[in-house]
């Protein structure tokens, strides 16, 4: 009996063992089955493009097959018909965006100018005016621009000292970028007559600011002057015009002064080339402007508040960002600094 | 489908980590508007939130590029400041990488590089790292207290650190200055970015030192002479005049 009782007491661990077993393993089986299937079935999903796709109004060969894939969705896609050309081909029947810039040499610029540049270079029919804050034309800009393939057009005027903000001191009544913006004014004007048949639009860009290229094909259809709202101005998430119910603009949505004439960020609106060649006095007032009436001080001498074109969805929609770029702490490089200049940033 | 020069391209997988605040969406736009150019480039963006947000679940269907979007919350013990951040985003991007790789067939060419969303990116550093056979490196501008830092480089190798801080440290080098192939990844299952035992700033290195070494390190960008990424960070915006009460009638997003 007690070698039956081993025999048994042996043989019941190892019937408990394999039924531990059998239900410890069989679950984890299924599971690691059922998840290999669910990951490798959408693996074997081709997606070709379909060519006729395209949301955005970009030259042909672009492939914007868009993809919202979660943890699980993963589709992989076989991109066949990709043309990465950079800047898209020119278009015939495109009004040409002129896009002025002012820009001045501190540590960031070249990184900000590199990215407003990629996205540049994805709007059809752009043309880039850059002005440099410089006594003459930087050798980094020259490169940088020649290096981004894009249209542009290379100016500098350099602002007197005593419009110069001195430091970091961001004083709003000294109008920065105004010399800068009123010569590319005056370049336009040189350029085209005015009986220039080009159609253009005119936009200033600051370059910190970010633009979704959805902004740039709103501004195409302008007419006089188009307007929508800006974010992260006036100390709010966005500022708008108010446009009602018949879409015309009949003020503005702003805590910081809503009376000016134009109360709207630079980057707000766009005005057409015909408008600024037949009105070649308009320009951004340099001296005597209060904080927040460049803008008006220049839009003004254009359109009055009836003619202004909302965009972007009745001006509910945001399209364009009034970022701002902390200032790189260079601590380290000390009073004669530290790294190789001629390693260009 | 035709196999074009394109299809024989390693893909680039930009892990991004990303969490919620007001230019969280400009950010994610300017990084899309540079990744667009870009052939054959996988975004894993990665939220740092407990469920998809409808913000980026938006975004993310407009992209206009290939885009995983995950999400992993950092737990609240972890938020404070001096503590790395990001750490369990990017190791769910490369947790997802590994899960989506480890049971093909053939291996397949990639690299992978960690973005965060407010650098800046040039687009001749996409086709420097696409050539990273193991781990590349590369100078980073504005960053360590410098105009840039970078690896020294001598005979094509690394030999030393240039950089404004804590230069003893294995790999002295910032999160945006180097790459690593996707079999690199695949063959260290169990490198991920650590928590434990991990001091401030010293993710990078602490990362690195478990999956190669400095002499296996392959400098790109001229001999690490030029600066192709910048260490950009965006000014937190201003909304002292939002109201507290009477709030708008519509709610727009920014």
């Amino acid at each position: 009996n007690e070698e039956l009782w081993v025999q048994s007491v042996l043989e019941m661990p190892k019937r408990r063992d394999i039924l531990a077993i059998v239900l410890i393993v069989l679950p984890w089986t299924l599971l690691i089955t059922v998840w290999h299937q669910s990951t490798i079935a959408p693996l074997l999903a081709v997606h070709k493009d379909d060519g006729g796709d395209s949301q955005r109004d970009l030259a042909a060969g672009l492939d914007s097959k868009e993809y919202c894939l979660s943890e699980r969705d993963i589709v992989e896609v076989v991109r066949t018909e990709y043309v990465y050309t950079r800047p898209p081909p020119w278009s015939d029947t495109l009004p040409t965006i002129h896009v002025i810039t002012p820009t001045y040499s501190r540590p960031v610029q070249k990184a900000e100018l590199t990215r407003l540049a990629n996205t540049l270079l994805h709007v059809p029919n752009l043309h880039w005016i850059l002005v440099e804050d410089s006594q003459r034309r930087t050798p980094l800009i020259t490169r940088l621009l020649r290096d981004t393939g894009l249209n542009y057009t290379h100016l500098n005027v350099e602002t007197p000292r005593n419009y110069k903000l001195r430091g970091d001191m961001r004083d709003p009544r000294i109008p920065r970028g105004t010399m800068q913006r009123n010569l590319a004014l005056r370049w336009l004007r040189e350029t085209f007559s005015k009986n220039s048949s080009q159609p253009g639009i005119v936009y200033f860009a600051d370059d910190d600011n970010t633009y979704s290229l959805e902004l740039f094909e709103e501004m195409r259809s302008t007419r006089k002057v188009s307007v929508w709202p800006v974010a992260f101005v006036g100390g709010l998430r966005y500022e708008s015009p108010r446009v009602n119910a018949a879409g015309k603009v009949y003020g503005w949505k702003t805590v910081f002064d809503p009376h000016r004439p134009f109360a709207i960020d630079m980057a707000g609106f766009a005005v057409n080339l015909r408008l600024i060649l037949h009105r070649p006095q308009a320009y951004f007032k340099l001296r005597g402007v209060k904080g927040g009436y460049q803008e008006s001080s220049l839009l003004r001498e254009l359109v009055t508040l009836n003619d202004l074109e909302p965009k972007a969805a009745n001006c509910t929609k945001i399209l364009v960002w009034h970022t701002r770029t902390e200032k790189p702490v260079l601590v380290n490089e000390g009073k004669k600094g530290f790294t190789d200049p001629n390693v260009e940033i | 489908p035709q196999r074009r020069p394109e299809a024989a391209l390693p893909t680039i997988y930009a892990i991004t980590p990303t969490y919620s605040r007001p230019v969280q969406k400009a950010e994610l736009t300017r990084l899309a508007n540079t990744f667009r150019q870009v052939a054959r480039l996988h975004w894993i963006l990665v939220e740092d939130a407990a469920a998809r947000s409808e913000l980026v679940t938006r975004f993310v269907a407009g992209a206009g590029l290939p885009c995983t979007h995950l999400h992993v919350p950092t737990p609240r013990r972890y938020k404070r400041p001096g503590l790395p951040r990001a750490t369990e985003q990017r190791n769910a991007g490369l947790a997802w990488l590994r899960q989506r790789h480890q049971h093909l067939p053939t291996p397949q060419p990639g690299v992978l590089f960690f973005a965060d969303d407010d650098n800046t990116y040039s687009l001749e550093l996409f086709q420097e790292m696409r050539t990273t056979r193991k781990v590349s490196v590369w100078p980073v501008g504005l960053v360590g207290g410098r105009r840039y830092e970078r690896p020294v480089v001598e005979n094509g190798k690394v030999v030393g650190w240039y950089t404004g801080w804590r230069a003893d440290r294995p790999f002295a080098i910032d999160m945006a200055g180097f790459a690593v192939s996707l079999q690199v990844i695949l063959s260290h299952p169990k490198a991920v970015f650590k928590r434990r035992g991990s001091q401030p700033g010293m993710q990078e290195s602490d990362f690195l030192k478990q999956i190669t070494t400095v002499e296996e390190l392959e400098p790109k960008a001229n001999n690490c002479t030029k600066v192709l990424v910048w260490h950009t960070r965006t000014e937190k915006v201003n909304l002292a005049n939002e109201p507290k009460y009477h709030l708008d009638t519509v709610t727009i997003e920014v």
